[in-house]
């Protein structure tokens, strides 16, 4: 499997008591596969994306990318995990306002150490391939609520991760934009064989999706 | 530095804003060490040119000529020594005064002829012929003149002008060379009985120089410390100095304090994409690190070229090149102190925030 979550918890303070915000979740998501993951506001969707993508460590449980038990590694290598295994596109675009779209996608390449031409030419073939090779010296804010998603579907894939997350990409996006937002991260994700997982409200979205998760209170309500 | 080169650029105002503020600080601590030095400079600048190494002062006179008095039986056992040069000197300040009633302070010197210490060597015949003065270069730019003669008040003798030189000043009071024996008369009358100030000694590095009972041996650089007001004005403006060092670190760490919590979002997009601490520490600190030193250098600049107008103005302003520059790379090192204050916020962001972020 690409990526594992093994009986996930997570819990917050909330006063003198405890807000459990996952409770004993688990998934696999194997190369290639596309997951969608739906629920209501607080179910614990963001929260999934955020233990998946090693941005938060869980109270319980496992997490492993491509065969590595991240749950055990040290900051550090989780950190460098993080940067070469996962790409995450956020429910807004969130783009770094002082970069290019080229830039933004090229950043990847210099946070990993990787300053050479071809990681530059890779971040424009990227962005060539989600239709944006005319506005590569663009800056967010000449950019389309589209565009900017588009931008950060490019930057997810440019360490060609084992994994690809993205929280709710189309929430800020009309329908109709937001079904080709969707289409395209799907189609790009499948091509690089990476497991991908997607949380959306959208069941139509979520119908594209290979299987579907959906959480209740933090708990897996169904699988389908 | 991939980001914080370009938000540089982005963000150009905001950063023109801060670095406008640190090249008022760089300018003004330039500034102030002009002052300082050219101070220091008017203060001392008389006993600096003086070509000697040390000077054998009464004991308990504090540096202070005014408070020591020597004879030629202090004088006579360095006469003896082929190690060291040694000469008597007579400090004291008068007031003289014009034919035209100007009165002018004089810092007056008094050396016997043949004396090491004598200021050039057309001078020397000045200090043995006919009692008179040789005066600092600055008093001829005051309109006096060669073969003007000036009234000692007090003693109402009159001394002609017998020529100028680079001499400098002692307690911001022009020097004024005479023989020693003019000197004596000035000061002490028919009584003079061989006394003198101090001696001037001119020895080698590692010459030893006992002094004897009843004196004491100081070097150059320690008498600099009697000399009018020099404790006083030195305290005084390297005070300023660390005061504007300080301030200049709070402004520094403050902007990065602020600056820091409102990219905190982009920190946190930087982390998320796997940037370790240590790089967004690094971008972080670089920007700020680009934006002090390139002020710096202009704020420094600005004040070497304000320094060029004002020199030769009656302000007592001099900048020398090495303690100025000393002085900016201190701003620098500061500033970044200042920073690494605020560092902590930087590596404390949570990656975890860019899921919640909106751009």
């Amino acid at each position: 499997m690409s990526l594992r979550l093994e009986n996930i918890s997570v819990a917050v303070p909330d006063g003198a008591t405890e807000r459990v915000l996952l409770d004993g979740v688990d998934l696999d998501v194997g190369p290639g596969e596309v997951v969608a993951v739906t629920g209501a506001s607080g179910s614990g969707k963001s929260t999934l994306v955020a233990v998946a993508g090693l941005l938060r460590q869980p109270d319980g449980g496992r997490v492993t990318i491509g065969g590595t038990d991240a749950t055990a590694l040290k900051d550090r290598r989780r950190v460098r995990l993080r940067r070469d295994a996962v790409g995450i596109v956020y429910q807004s675009s969130n783009l770094l306002p002082a970069l290019t779209a080229r830039e933004q996608v090229a950043i990847l390449a210099h946070i990993s150490g990787r300053r050479d031409a071809a990681a530059k030419d890779r971040a424009i073939e990227l962005l060539t391939r989600v239709g944006l090779e005319d506005r590569l010296d663009a800056r967010p804010a000449q950019l389309s609520g589209g565009e900017r998603q588009r931008v950060a579907i490019a930057r997810a894939l440019m360490n060609e991760p084992v994994v690809v997350l993205a929280d709710e990409p189309t929430a800020s996006l009309d329908p109709e934009l937001g079904e080709l937002v969707m289409q395209l991260l799907i189609d790009e994700a499948r091509r690089l064989g990476a497991a991908t997982v997607v949380v959306t409200h959208d069941p139509d979205q979520a119908g594209r999706a290979d299987r579907h998760l959906h959480l209740h209170r933090g708990e897996v309500a169904a699988r389908t | 530095m991939y980001l914080a080169l370009r938000e540089l650029r982005f963000a150009r105002g905001r950063f023109a804003l801060v670095g406008t503020v640190i090249a008022l600080v760089a300018m003004l601590t330039t500034m102030l060490s002009g002052l300082a030095n050219g101070l220091v400079d008017d203060g001392i600048s008389g006993l600096r040119r003086l070509p000697m190494t040390d000077l054998v002062l009464q004991q308990g006179s504090a540096e202070t000529f005014s408070r020591s008095t020597l004879t030629d039986a202090d004088l006579a056992p360095w006469e003896g020594r082929d190690d060291v040069d040694a000469s008597p000197l007579g400090v004291s300040f008068v007031n003289a005064r014009t034919d035209g009633g100007k009165t002018i302070d004089l810092a007056l010197y008094g050396v016997p002829a043949g004396s090491f210490l004598a200021p050039r060597p057309d001078a020397e015949g000045a200090l043995e012929g006919t009692p008179g003065l040789v005066l600092s270069q600055e008093l001829e730019d005051e309109g006096i003149e060669v073969g003007d003669e000036l009234t000692v008040v007090g003693v109402d003798e009159r001394l002609p002008v017998l020529g100028f030189t680079y001499a400098g000043s002692y307690g911001h009071v022009d020097i004024a060379f005479t023989s020693l024996e003019t000197w004596q008369h000035l000061l002490y009358g028919d009584n003079a009985k061989g006394r003198f100030s101090a001696i001037a000694l001119r020895a080698d590095d590692d010459t030893t120089l006992e002094a004897a009972d009843g004196t004491e041996v100081v070097t150059k650089e320690e008498a600099y410390a009697g000399s009018p007001g020099y404790a006083g004005e030195t305290q005084t403006m390297s005070m300023i100095r660390w005061f504007l060092l300080v301030i200049s670190a709070l402004i520094v760490g403050a902007f990065f304090i602020v600056w820091t919590m409102q990219r905190s979002r982009q920190i946190a997009l930087l982390k998320a994409l796997g940037a370790s601490r240590s790089y967004v520490a690094r971008d972080a600190l670089g920007q700020l690190a680009v934006v002090l030193v390139l002020a710096t250098a202009v704020g420094g600049g600005v004040a070497f070229a304000l320094g060029g107008l004002i020199d030769g103005t009656a302000v007592p302003f001099r900048l020398a090149l090495v303690p100025a520059v000393s002085a900016l790379v201190l701003l620098v090192v500061v500033g970044l102190l200042g920073c690494l204050a605020g560092i902590r916020r930087v590596v404390a962001v949570d990656p975890a925030m860019a899921l919640r972020a909106a751009d």
